[in-house]
Parts: structure tokens; sequence; C-alpha cells
């Protein structure tokens, strides 16, 4: 029984959704929180089964030989996604409880997910890779379409069309795996990768699975379906997007190119790492221009997972757990930005960031949370995006140029949110008093715990990376005067340049790209991606 | 059959994908990429003269049945992908009025 705890964790949350959908009574979405609840007591069991005795990280299904089998793999990558997958869930739930407990379909699509996200990250196998990203992709565009108005539609086509055609590109890739080798199984793939006689075929599918994967985590040119969907979907679904689901994509990312491909010697280190400086810079310039809540929001993640893509495809280990660790940071603030910008968005009627004023002596509880997200995003020392962004500029602290860049990205992030915090001041506004005190609690946990990993960052290092994180650290005078610094230099850029929104603003907030172009750019990132391998 | 075939295949869809204006093409160009795909999968896994990998097919050579298993699951992901995008098209011509792509996608996110 113990050994198919992976398992549970896929049908656990299936079998409720399931049950919520087909009783479609009150009590039946109880079930739900139940299941959260038995979630996590089997992954605490499974936690400590596997850290003491490191055994049966492998389910086979149906006792097949194992290169064939269906099969899920467990390791510490793996788990620390599983848990930060079961924890949001579960706050998400909370938080969007009381609003949809009626709501019986959107439950059902909600939990559904969740199962599908879990057995993504546990799959042993590149085909079931390929159709959990596929369903996940099917099981999102219904959520992000259900408010069933004209822009979720259309963000809805345009996020399943350009998100099929990466994943037939992945599977264009598999199948030349598959032709190679003659087996999809990922850790056999990972401890063989030099095995083969055909470096070409090897070489193209590295290109069809990564084009594929970049349209799935949204890299520089490809990013356009993002805030899209984020911006327009209901809030649960947005923080639950923007947090979580886009590191799915990640994951995939450092399982393919990271482990499976880490024998090859492509080097394609730099060419990621700089897909990572444009995704950061190309998301801070779109979200400066912004002016709904929802959709600066939505372009944040954009830079973030620039940022995060920076540190994976470093070199340095601090700046590959550096960027691990802000995956993690990043599912917890930018969630709590957006469920604190939901509420906002529901008492005040808009999403215009400059329409909604004097929020902190209305809403003071939720501004707190929100001072806490924006100072965890900015890098603020004391919170915990302080800790991975150090981390990731560890490889890069000899490097002037590297360092302008991140400084940069920073100042504009800083920029963005002071023009965000401008929601606070103000007069008091009569507004509807919010009585879903559970949605209050899941936020206000998700945000002490942004505070408690900037506190305790080195005990939580060495459990989950096993890493000793004392190089950073906020006691560091420069740290801080480094931080005052960015706001300056933001609220310079704010006043002078941001405020009186000048022309190229307005025409890059206007600016957006149709389907044949994302398509066009989809070939040309290829193309790149082709020359700089193949022509090397 | 030549893996060239369902690389044409292939490229006709990406083709269309690129160029085309209409809401229901893209979709279309879409199902033409997966089914250069499935084409392609099937052809690795297939030799002339191959029995079908059935049970009772002892003692001859059968084609290699990994390759049909799993793009069974392909065509019925691709249906349901087909089938849920053009749901999406009869939404959009309702709330627009059109499903060409530059109409669709002028205007903000106000509903």
């Amino acid at each position: 029984m113990m050994h198919l705890i992976p398992v549970f964790f896929v049908f656990i949350p299936i079998i409720a959704s399931l049950i919520v959908y087909l009783f479609k009574s009150k009590l039946s979405t109880y079930v739900i929180i139940l299941a959260q609840l038995l979630l996590a007591i089997l992954y605490g069991i499974y936690l400590i089964d596997f850290s003491e005795t490191m055994s049966m990280p492998l389910v086979i299904f149906g006792g097949w030989n194992e290169l064939f089998a269906i099969s899920f793999y467990n390791d510490t990558l793996s788990l620390t996604f599983v848990g930060l997958a079961i924890f949001m869930w579960t706050m998400l739930i909370f938080y969007t409880f009381k609003t949809n407990q009626d709501e019986h379909k959107f439950l059902f699509f909600f939990m559904f997910l969740e199962g599908v996200f879990l057995g993504l990250l546990q799959t042993n196998d590149l085909f079931n890779l390929f159709v959990f990203l596929e369903v996940m992709t099917v099981l999102i565009t219904i959520l992000i379409a259900y408010r069933k108005s004209g822009p979720s539609f259309r963000a809805g086509i345009y996020y399943l069309l350009l998100n099929t055609i990466g994943a037939m590109f992945f599977l264009i890739g598999i199948i030349m795996i598959y032709y190679v080798y003659g087996t999809i199984n990922i850790q056999f793939l990972i401890q063989n990768m030099d095995l083969h006689q055909q470096e070409g075929l090897i070489k193209l599918a590295y290109i069809m699975m990564l084009s594929g994967i970049s349209i799935k985590a949204a890299f520089f040119p490809l990013f356009t379906w993002l805030p899209m969907a984020h911006g327009v979907a209901q809030t649960s679904i947005s923080g639950l997007l923007s947090g979580l689901v886009v590191k799915g994509a990640l994951y995939m990312f450092i399982r393919v190119n990271l482990q499976m491909f880490s024998q090859t010697d492509y080097n394609t280190h730099e060419i990621f790492f700089y897909i990572g400086v444009l995704t950061a810079l190309v998301g801070v310039t779109f979200a400066l221009t912004q002016k709904d809540l929802k959709q600066i929001l939505a372009y944040h993640t954009v830079s973030q997972i620039g940022i995060m893509m920076m540190g994976l495809s470093s070199v340095a280990n601090l700046s590959y757990i550096g960027g691990f660790f802000h995956i993690l940071n990043h599912a917890l603030f930018k969630t709590l930005l957006f469920l604190c910008a939901g509420v906002i968005i529901h008492a005040y009627h808009t999403k215009k960031v400059y329409e909604i004023r004097g929020v902190f002596k209305t809403m003071p509880w939720i501004s707190i949370l929100l001072i806490i997200g924006m100072l965890s995003i900015s890098g603020a020392p004391l919170f915990n995006g302080f800790v991975s962004k150090t981390l990731i500029k560890y490889d890069f602290k000899n490097d002037p140029f590297k360092m302008i860049i991140f400084t940069l990205i920073n100042i504009g992030t800083v920029t963005s949110f002071i023009k965000f915090s401008q929601i606070l001041f103000g007069h008091k506004v009569q507004i509807e008093k919010n009585k879903d005190t559970l949605q209050i609690v899941s936020m206000s946990i998700i945000g002490i715990l942004c505070v408690v990993i900037g506190l305790f960052y080195i005990p939580i290092g060495s459990f989950i990376f096993g890493t000793d994180l004392s190089y950073v650290t906020f006691k560091d005078p420069r740290q801080w005067i480094d931080y005052i610094i960015y706001v300056m230099a933001g609220l310079l850029l704010y006043r002078h340049v941001i405020m009186r929104d000048y022309v190229p603003l307005q025409i890059i907030r206007e600016s957006r790209l149709t389907f044949e172009h994302a398509n066009y750019v989809f070939i040309l990132y290829m193309v790149v991606l082709s020359l700089f391998i193949f022509m090397r | 059959m030549n893996p060239i075939l369902s690389f044409i295949v292939i490229l006709v869809g990406v083709y269309g994908l690129a160029t085309s204006k209409n809401i229901i093409k893209s979709v279309f160009c879409v199902t033409i990429i997966e089914a250069g795909t499935i084409l392609l999968f099937l052809n690795f896994g297939a030799f002339e003269g191959g029995a079908i990998p059935i049970l009772g097919a002892i003692g001859v050579d059968i084609v290699d049945p990994l390759p049909q298993a799993l793009m069974i699951t392909t065509i019925v992901i691709g249906s349901t992908i087909t089938s849920l995008a053009l749901m999406l098209c009869i939404k959009i011509f309702h709330h627009y009025g059109s499903i060409e792509w530059k109409e669709v996608l002028k205007g903000g996110d106000e509903s």
C-alpha cells in the first residue's frame, strides 16, 4: 500500500472531483476539503518514508518490463513541486470555497486539474508527460473561459491553439527520441543519453522538445498567451495559473534540458540565459505600461520567469538553487498578489489602477498582505524574494554586464510596484464589507509564509536543497542600501516617465501579437535555436 | 512510406498557421499538424509486410505495437482539442460577430 502513494496523489483529487460533479449537493463539496486533508497526510507519510529509507521512488504499473511500462518516479525535485502544489491548491480552495460552492462544474475542473498536475510532476515516461500536458491544456482552457465573457473566450482559444502547437512539437521530439533509443523512460534516458549514433536526429529532437516547452513556459517571444489568459480568468484561476501551473513547464525544462540532455555538449546554458534576460526585460517593460491591475501582475509573471531562467541556466550551483528557490517563492507571493488584487477588484468593481484609491484606509489587513507581496516580489531584505534573487546574483557577481541587466530588471520591478502601490493612498471609500473569513485566513497564511521564508531561509534551504544558504545575509548594510537606491530610482522613473504616459508607452500598451504572427515568431524561435545548435 | 511525406504534411500545417487569418482555419491547421505527427510515428514503427500487433499473430513478424498504442491516445486527445476549439469558435462568433483573428483580438479586456 505504502509504495502506491504517488498513485493516490493523482487519483484522490480526481475521485473527489467526480463525487462533487455527480452528487451536486452542498454536502458533497466538503469532500474536496477532505481530499486535501488526505493528500496532506499522505504527503507527510511519503516524505518521512522517502527521507528515511530513500527506497521505492519508482512505481511501475502492470508489472511490465521497467523500460516499457508506465511508471511514476519521485525524487527531491518532483516531491518539492508536489508539496507546493498540494499546499497552493488547499489555500486556493479555501479562498474560492465560499464564492464557488454552488458552481459544481467549476469545482470539478479545479480538482481534476490538481490530479493531472500531480501526475505531470511524477510521471517517468515522456509520452505520459505529453498526455498530462494536453489534458492540462484542455482543463485550463475551460477554466479560463469559465467566466463566459467575450475576452475570456478569445483568451481561451488563443491559449488552447498556441499551447497545442507547442505540445505537438514536443510530441515530434518524443517520436525521434523513441526512434533512436527504443524507449521513452525518462530515468533510462537521463543515464544513457550518450548511447546513440544519430547525432543529427537527437539534435532535432532537442530543438523540437525545447521549443514546445518554451511555449508552455512563456519564454521571450512566445509569452503573448500568458497575459491574455491570466488577465481575464477568475481571481483564483489567475493565481493558480501564474503561481503554479506555469511552473509545471519550468519543471519540464529542468527535467528535459538540465537532466535528460545534461550529458550532451550543446552548451545551451548561455542561450537560455539570454532568453531569460530578454524575457525578464520585455516582461518588465510591458508591465510598466499597463493600467489594469491583473495585466500588471500577469506581465510580472513573465518577467519573473525570466529571472528564474537566469538562475536555472547559470553554471554555478548556488545560482541554480536560487532559480529553483525563486520558483517556490514566486508561487507564494504572486498568488498572494493576485488574491489581494481579486479582493480589491471585487470591492471596487473596477480593474483600473488609476481609479482605485484609498485601499489602505478601507481594507487595512488586505493592504498589509498586499505590501508583503510587493516587498517580496521587488526583493526587499527580510522577505522571501530577496533570498532567491541574491542567490541568482551569485553567478554573475564578477560580471558587470550581467549585473547591470539584473539591476535594470530590479529597478523596473520596483517602479512597476510603486505604480501599483498608488492604490493604497487616498481617502476612505464606502464599500461592501467582506464577510468571507476563510478567504482572509488563506491569504494570511500565504503572507505569513512569505515572511517566515525570508527570515528562516537557512534551515529551509538545508531541508529542501541540502545546501548551506548562509551566503545570503540580510544583516549586510550594502543590501539595504542597494534596495533603497532601487526604490529611489524607481520613484524618479515613476514620477517623470511612467506617470506622464508618453506616446511610446501607449504604443507598447496597445500592441498585440495576432495569432498568425505568434506562429511566425514561433518558427523564427525554432530557426534561431537550430542555427545555434547546428552551426557551432 | 517515406517519413519525408509526414514532414511535408506537418510543414503544410505550420504554413497554414502562419498565414491563415481565420480562427477555424487555424483550428484545422492544428489538426493537420497532428495528422502529420501521427503518420510520422506510425511510420517509424512499421515496415513492409509486417503483421498487425494483436494476439494470435505468433510466428510472423509484427510491427512495433507501442507507436500504435500511443497514437490512439494522441488521436483521442486531438479530437477533444478540436471539439473544444470549435465550441469556443461558436461562442466567439456570438460575442464578436466574426471569426477573424484581427476582429476578435481588437479592443480591451472589458466585457
